[in-house]
């Protein structure tokens, strides 16, 4: 077995199926949008599920296509006159299609852990689960290909079945609707774009999403090795029983990965000496970055009465709205991760971390008075009010007049409105006129 | 007219007609059962041709491309003729699903589809050999219509297939294509020994 295998991996589309693979799937998660798995391994995982959207086609076309070798060749006719069985010289090739597409699917990631190994720390496992579903997809498709390829021995099958393939994915978010829950089982790619840091897969959704590809890789194989009407009747059994296990095992609500939070991923990771800075585990690669930034805003907050002693990351995540809870002496930062997995805003993280201290909370109901904390804390820093960060840039005019109203004013006047301004922050009660009182100026 | 019908047989031309009219007629039965719009979705009719393309595929060699080559015929106008037609063989029926209740258009992107779909397939006949002739085709096409980029030149000319039909940069790269295919595979033929 071992021998043929080697012998099937060098004679059969194998290795330009991997190659094939490792190469588009690497230039779809790289370039054909923004990068979107900067911030970690589960990240990485989803959009590599994403892409499927292409490489799933290509494993049911390279399975086909590998399926008409001996007609390419012109010695089916020869072939089949082998005295042996039917399975015994289909499951080689089988064993070599699944292990190129594999190999295919571990060099993408492998490609895209180039990008992120330096600053991905946490690794959790519903990662693996949903890299293992789509490495199962891959198998599944590819193997779906060889049994097409079997039953309909024609030069336009490999193609066709690439077209069909991709429409079927285009088509099954609209054809189950309104059940979300449906395409997702059914669906490899469904509900994988643009995962947000501290998104996850259910674990659940993996298992049945395993369960209906496991059934039809079962169909597949089965097909692959029939020789009569009996086992091509037989195989509808393991794709039915898979779709019929699925449908039971996942969550029958729409939106489960969209929705879905890792409360691991958000906890907390804090620098072991003070003033601590605090990171969510999925960004905790980046508490090098942070800190510097972190600890000078900090100091420069600290002639403010009431000033807080820790920087934690901003941990909100929104519809189910969660907030991190308020305390006195924490101030939020906000963590975006740019393309090259670095700290992204950290020129501007400073300014960000004095503007929060000074400004209600996400999780106040009011956000008002934004203007007003933009401006205290550019007087903070003793520079004009410049990046235009989340606000707009009628907000950033309006904060430079008080800004510089704010200057005119004698020292102790102004740090006293600052300190006000920190006082309401913490209380949720900052609103335009905060800073200077009254209406504008 | 006997040299046609054997030129044709030696093509594999029936099965590829057959199949080629089977996909459009596949894909318009598909569409009018499916969907209450008359216009077909731009991503499936550009799948259309691809697929009526590629079943035209195997017409681009023969069961013997070396003794072809020996012919001391005038293959350079016959092939490139082979191409105009192979063009009409697929444009033509998807022209006319345009009085239909069916529509696969508009007429201006079926026909730079076409055109450059088949100029790639001729390209690749050319290095690749007719059996691997739609490999480029097929997943260059599939990726542009998953992720059509409409913002920079570049990506307009990356994705041509699922441009607009009046999208200058795409319209370019199809006529390119198209010409480098029709000289090249009308100059040299399909590849010859490559392994299968």
């Amino acid at each position: 077995m071992t021998r043929v295998l080697h012998t099937e991996l060098r004679r059969s589309a194998a290795i330009g199926t991997t190659a094939i693979l490792a190469v588009i799937g690497t230039l779809l998660i790289y370039f054909v949008e923004q990068i979107y798995f900067a911030d970690g391994w589960m990240q990485l995982a989803m959009t590599m599920r994403l892409y499927l959207a292409l490489l799933f086609p290509l494993a049911l076309t390279a399975g086909a296509w590998q399926a008409r070798r001996e007609q390419r060749a012109m010695v089916a006719e020869l072939f089949s006159t082998t005295p042996r069985p039917r399975a015994q010289r289909a499951l080689p090739v089988a064993l070599a299609m699944a292990l190129a597409v594999v190999a295919g699917y571990l060099a993408v990631g492998l490609a895209g852990a180039a990008w992120i190994v330096g600053t991905a720390r946490y690794l959790p496992a519903a990662a693996f689960a949903a890299a293992g579903v789509g490495l199962l997809a891959l198998v599944a498709a590819v193997w779906l290909g060889l049994a097409a390829g079997r039953l309909l021995p024609s030069p336009v099958t490999a193609p066709l079945l690439g077209v069909a393939g991709l429409a079927s994915l285009l088509l099954i978010p609209g054809a189950t609707r309104p059940r979300g829950w449906l395409a997702l089982l059914l669906s490899p790619i469904a509900e994988m774009n643009v995962p947000g840091p501290f998104q996850t897969v259910p674990g659940l959704a993996s298992a049945a999403q395993a369960l209906w590809l496991t059934g039809l890789a079962g169909t597949a194989i089965l097909l692959l090795i029939s020789t009569g009407w009996r086992l091509r009747v037989a195989a509808v059994l393991p794709v039915a029983l898979g779709l019929a296990l699925g449908v039971m095992v996942m969550p029958h609500e729409s939106r489960i990965v969209h929705d879905a939070i890792d409360p691991v991923a958000k906890e907390l990771v804090c620098t072991g000496d003070e003033p601590r800075v605090c990171l969510s585990r999925v960004h905790a690669g980046l508490l090098d970055e942070v800190t510097g930034p972190a600890r000078e805003a900090l100091s420069v907050l600290s002639t403010v009465a009431g000033a807080p002693q820790q920087v934690h990351e901003d941990t909100s995540t929104y519809s189910p709205d969660v907030f991190p809870p308020r305390h006195t002496d924490v101030v939020l930062a906000d963590i975006a991760v740019g393309p090259d997995a670095r700290l992204q805003n950290s020129d501007d993280m400073v300014a960000n971390i004095l503007f929060n201290a000074l400004s209600n909370p996400g999780s106040c109901e009011k956000d008002s008075g934004r203007p007003d904390a933009m401006a205290a804390a550019f007087w903070l820093l003793g520079r004009e009010p410049a990046v235009p960060g989340e606000l707009g840039q009628e907000a950033v005019d309006e904060s430079k007049v008080l800004w510089r109203a704010l200057r005119r004013l004698p020292a102790d006047e102004a740090a006293a409105r600052v300190a006000a301004m920190r006082t309401a922050a913490t209380n949720c009660a900052v609103t335009d006129g905060t800073l200077l009182g009254g209406g504008r100026p | 007219m006997r040299w046609t019908v054997l030129y044709l047989r030696s093509r594999y031309a029936p099965a590829a007609l057959a199949a080629s009219a089977a996909s459009v007629a596949g894909c318009w039965i598909l569409w009018s059962l499916s969907s209450g719009s008359r216009d077909v979705d731009v991503r499936m009719v550009v799948l259309t041709v691809l697929i009526a393309v590629a079943a035209l595929t195997a017409t681009l060699g023969g069961p013997d491309d070396e003794l072809d080559h020996t012919g001391a015929l005038p293959w350079r106008p016959r092939r490139a003729v082979h191409l105009a037609v192979a063009l009409l063989v697929v444009a033509a029926p998807l022209l006319a699903t345009l009085v239909t209740g069916a529509r696969f258009g508009p007429s201006g992107l079926v026909i730079r589809d076409t055109a450059g779909l088949l100029g790639l397939t001729a390209l690749s006949a050319t290095v690749l050999g007719p059996a691997r002739a739609w490999f480029l085709p097929l997943g260059w096409t599939l990726g542009a219509i998953l992720f059509p980029h409409t913002e920079q030149a570049l990506g307009r000319v990356l994705t041509w297939q699922s441009q607009a039909p009046d999208d200058t940069a795409a319209g370019t790269t199809a006529a390119a294509i198209t010409m480098t295919g029709l000289i090249a595979w009308s100059r040299w033929g399909p590849a010859r020994r490559v392994s299968v």
